[in-house]
């Protein structure tokens, strides 16, 4: 009997070590972005014939949402499955304009502070009509505290009123000129739910929320499975009636990414998120497994490493650019992730039509960072190789999230690690699971760290390069790792945010770009990684401003 | 004046006894669980608001913190949690919102389904793999060698698969099973036979090398006692003195092991039902001490601690049935 407290304890250490090991994604915060109307669509181009019907299974390696209404928290994994069943006011084209879903026009006031929407005809699925009332009860439900919002309510932040003008027409009035307050409106966690379903409560409307959407959930098994079937009356942002082909989607959790590539090789699931880079490569380099690779890279920022300029020794720039000219990921990226990930110049995804990138600034060269390290003081070196400077060695600490860092970025870490000791960093990698990582983060407990951050738009780099992103929010989460606080980009980001002019926006928004890369703040690595292993499906739409996938014209081939 | 106590009220005694010390266990766990979880880093408050990494407002991250009791001193949310746990009243999740009870008995039936087959396959392996060891001790003359070589094979498998970890091993078992020969599921869902075959292959291996090394071990030390030898004398062949009088002798230690089995298998649950993408208390455990949601994993372990009293109480009276001088003296060994 006196055994049985330490094996109890022992199964919760497992479930710690296990938590912190599991290679599932974790949720990300944030994420913005629109969703474009009937856009690209990806689908295999083989001639194997189509069926109507059918319920197609998909299993997804990223966390199980704890609730499935996005505007709750408001996460990736949440993104990807409300695409079946809740639609945003606006999409998002692949030109980074923003096209009409729910919202078929909009015009914005002289000073900005005053946007009209007028909306299309519909219904949720659980009959409530979408209006101008529906419009507002979404926007109160976001910045209602009782909500406990994260993503949702930064987008729609500055946003103080909705006036129901009539049932067709909704009147936002803001703060403040927002820029990005359409992209906002594209996202899932901005999308429109019934206000019938939201006065429910939380926990109900967690269990199935009543949207627009293709699908309507019709059941959750905690642990194991989300069921929707098609919604029949389904209208398209064209306005045309489209149900779907599919007659529902049994959505899995499966979190190990080799069963989930297993399941799908041997038939149990047509389709998989998250999957390995070894596991891509395999699969397209076997014709005969019939296995179609999609590669969604998610909008807003870039995958990077972040150096810390807030303190020392990266707040020294000749230190920093030491590093990134010592680190050379580039080879790296190409063993480890065997071509599909592509590596990246610039601090915004290659999606956003306004990245700016400059490869010359990210060019290895050691003799480069040993002077500027001999210049910046660092001079001596100690028994281990190690650069000194009074006495300090020159320590990197780098929390790494294993939740988010798939393994083969964590084996790039260690390649950096032993490219920069050449110049005498020392890099101390310590794996963290998500809260001890967030929580080493929000104590200043870093000098380098990679943080993904989704949001549709180059307002992300607002959000992340700002000054006021070192301001903590409450919870003691900041975005801005790189501790940036330079007057002049604050400026160009203010600007670009309250401006009404897209090529003015533009222009600032690339001005911010340079500076943020001239000032050495961070080493892009690539697009936040985006991939999905279809088998046997055709005509997903790729569309979705957050790169989710839609399965409203999909039909499966065998 | 000493008196006997009557059978009823040692019996009573005997359930107080039983009772505090499930109250110790209880009380024991859930001190170690807050205060692992509190050592872990992160905030629960943000299991509320979305997960680690929140950026809720501050009226939203008051507004949690008040509702769960989160802005209280930590030795209040310790006494509390304490509370909820001695009453069985096991709160609400953060994340999910839904009774904790709920949802830790929904997990339980999946993971006592997956854990009781793995058991029942881990004896039934160690049981052949002992009776064919007895067999090939009995065998002589010109097939010794053959017999040794036997023995030599099972004690090496059983070494071999003691040691297996449970996420490699399952790796394996699904690349043949299930990408190969297809035969079984890589996934596995309560309700589909075919599919908790794998999961609960994966888990008996290891917990048959184990049981199989103990059960031999046992065994051997039988079949040199008098009363083998006896039997033997009499005529008994090697498969009637092991059903008959060396298992028995030999299942005492191991039986009462079956509770540590337990505990071998709730551990192996939290990676066996990741790897198969299967239901359960190990995998709940898993998700919420990632959410860092305090009362799920409280609750969990709880009901897991509860779950070896019981197991321990079974054991013991099984032994009793077994050996009567268990019964007799009704101490602890």
């Amino acid at each position: 009997m006196r055994r049985l407290p330490l094996l109890a304890v022992a199964s919760a250490a497992t479930a710690l070590v296990l938590a912190a090991c599991s290679g599932s994604p974790a949720p990300d915060p944030s994420s913005p972005s629109d969703a474009a109307s009937g856009g690209s669509t990806a689908s295999d181009g083989t001639d194997a014939p189509t069926q109507a019907g059918g319920t197609l299974v998909y299993a997804s390696g990223d966390a199980e949402p704890t609730c499935l209404d996005p505007h709750v928290g408001g996460n990736y994994p949440q993104a990807l499955i409300s695409t079946q069943y809740l639609e945003p006011l606006v999409g998002r084209a692949a030109d980074g304009t923003t096209t009409p879903w729910l919202a078929t026009d909009w015009t914005v006031s002289e000073d900005g502070l005053t946007w009209d929407f007028t909306l299309a005809e519909r219904t949720f699925t659980d009959g409530t009509p979408f209006d101008a009332a529906a419009v507002k009860a979404n926007i109160e439900h976001l910045q209602d505290p009782d909500t406990g919002s994260s993503t949702g309510y930064l987008a729609v932040e500055k946003v103080t009123e909705v006036e129901v003008v009539d049932d067709r027409h909704a009147r936002f009035h803001l703060s403040e000129p927002d820029a990005a307050l359409l992209e906002s409106l594209a996202q899932q966690w901005t999308a429109m739910q019934s206000p019938t379903g939201l006065a429910r409560g939380m926990e109900e409307n967690c269990l199935a929320p009543a949207g627009t959407g293709p699908f309507v959930v019709t059941g959750w098994t905690p642990q194991q499975q989300v069921d929707l079937v098609a919604n029949p009356d389904y209208v398209d942002a064209t306005g045309e009636a489209a149900p779907p082909l599919l007659d529902g989607i049994t959505w899995r959790f499966v979190p190990d990414a080799a069963t989930r590539y297993a399941a799908l090789v041997s038939g149990e699931v047509d389709v998989i998120d998250n999957p390995q880079p070894d596991t891509i490569t395999a699969a397209e380099a076997d014709a005969s497994l019939g296995i179609e690779h999609i590669d969604n890279p998610r909008p807003g920022s870039v995958n990077r490493i972040e150096l810390n300029s807030g303190q020392t020794p990266f707040d020294d720039i000749r230190v920093r650019e030491a590093f990134i000219r010592s680190a050379n990921p580039g080879p790296g990226i190409e063993a480890l992730f065997s071509s599909t990930a592509v590596p990246s110049f610039s601090p915004l995804s290659s999606v956003e039509p306004v990245a700016v990138s400059r490869e010359e600034q990210f060019t290895y060269d050691l003799d480069a960072a040993n002077t500027l390290l001999d210049e910046a003081g660092w001079t001596e070196r100690d028994a281990d190789g190690y650069r000194t400077k009074d006495g300090a060695r020159l320590s990197v600490r780098f929390p790494v999230s294993t939740n988010q860092s798939v393994p083969a970025e964590q084996a790039l870490f260690q390649q950096i690690q032993a490219n920069v000791k050449e110049a005498g960093f020392e890099v101390v990698l310590t794996p963290l699971d998500l809260g001890a990582w967030y929580a080493a983060l929000g104590a200043h407990e870093y000098e380098a760290v990679s943080a993904p951050y989704t949001k549709v738009g180059p307002d992300v780099l607002r959000i992340l390069y700002h000054s006021s992103g070192t301001e903590p929010a409450p919870s003691g989460y900041f975005a801005n790792h790189a501790y940036v606080r330079d007057a002049e980009l604050d400026a160009l980001l203010d600007e670009a945010s309250a401006t009404q002019d897209a090529a003015q926006r533009a222009d600032l928004l690339e001005q911010a770009q340079v500076r943020i890369l001239e000032g050495y703040y961070i080493l892009p690595l690539y697009d936040q990684q985006n991939h999905f292993l279809v088998r046997g499906v055709t005509g997903i739409d790729t569309s979705n401003p957050v790169a989710t996938l839609s399965f409203q014209t999909a039909s499966l081939t065998d | 004046m000493t008196t006997t106590p009557g059978p009823s009220r040692r019996a009573l005694l005997r359930v107080a006894a039983l009772a505090g010390r499930a109250l110790l266990v209880v009380w024991v766990t859930a001190t170690v669980v807050f205060l692992a979880l509190r050592a872990a880093g992160g905030d629960p408050v943000e299991a509320v608001l979305g997960g680690p990494g929140s950026q809720a407002g501050p009226e939203a991250v008051a507004a949690a913190r008040a509702q769960y009791g989160l802005d209280l001193p930590v030795w209040q949310q310790y006494l509390l949690q304490l509370w909820r746990v001695l009453t069985l009243d096991l709160g609400d999740s953060y994340a999910r919102r839904t009774p904790v009870l709920d949802l830790v008995l929904s997990a339980l039936g999946p993971t006592a389904a997956l854990a009781v087959s793995a058991l029942v396959l881990g004896w039934l392996l160690a049981l052949g793999a002992a009776w064919l060891v007895s067999w090939a001790r009995a065998v002589s003359g010109r097939l010794a060698p053959v017999g040794r070589a036997v023995v030599a094979v099972v004690r090496g498998w059983e070494v071999l698969a003691s040691v297996l970890p449970h996420f490699w091993l399952g790796a394996v078992l699904v690349a043949l099973f299930a990408v190969g020969l297809r035969w079984f599921p890589a996934t596995s869902t309560p309700g589909s036979l075919a599919g908790l075959v794998l999961p609960t292959v994966t888990l008996a291996i290891p917990l048959a090398g184990f049981l199989g090394q103990l059960l031999g071990e046992g065994v051997g030390d039988a079949e040199s006692r008098p009363f083998a030898t006896t039997a033997r004398a009499r005529g008994a062949g090697p498969t009637r003195v092991f059903s008959r009088h060396t298992l028995r002798h030999a299942a005492i230690p191991t039986v009462a092991l079956t509770g540590w089995a337990f505990g071998f298998l709730v551990s192996g649950a939290v990676v066996v039902e990741t790897l198969f993408g299967r239901p359960g208390l190990g995998r709940l455990l898993v998700d919420s001490t990632l959410q860092r949601d305090v009362p799920v994993v409280m609750g969990a372990i709880v009901v897991i601690a509860l779950v070896y009293v019981l197991l321990t109480v079974v054991t013991e009276a099984v032994e009793g049935l077994l050996d009567p001088r268990a019964a007799t003296t009704g101490e602890d060994r």
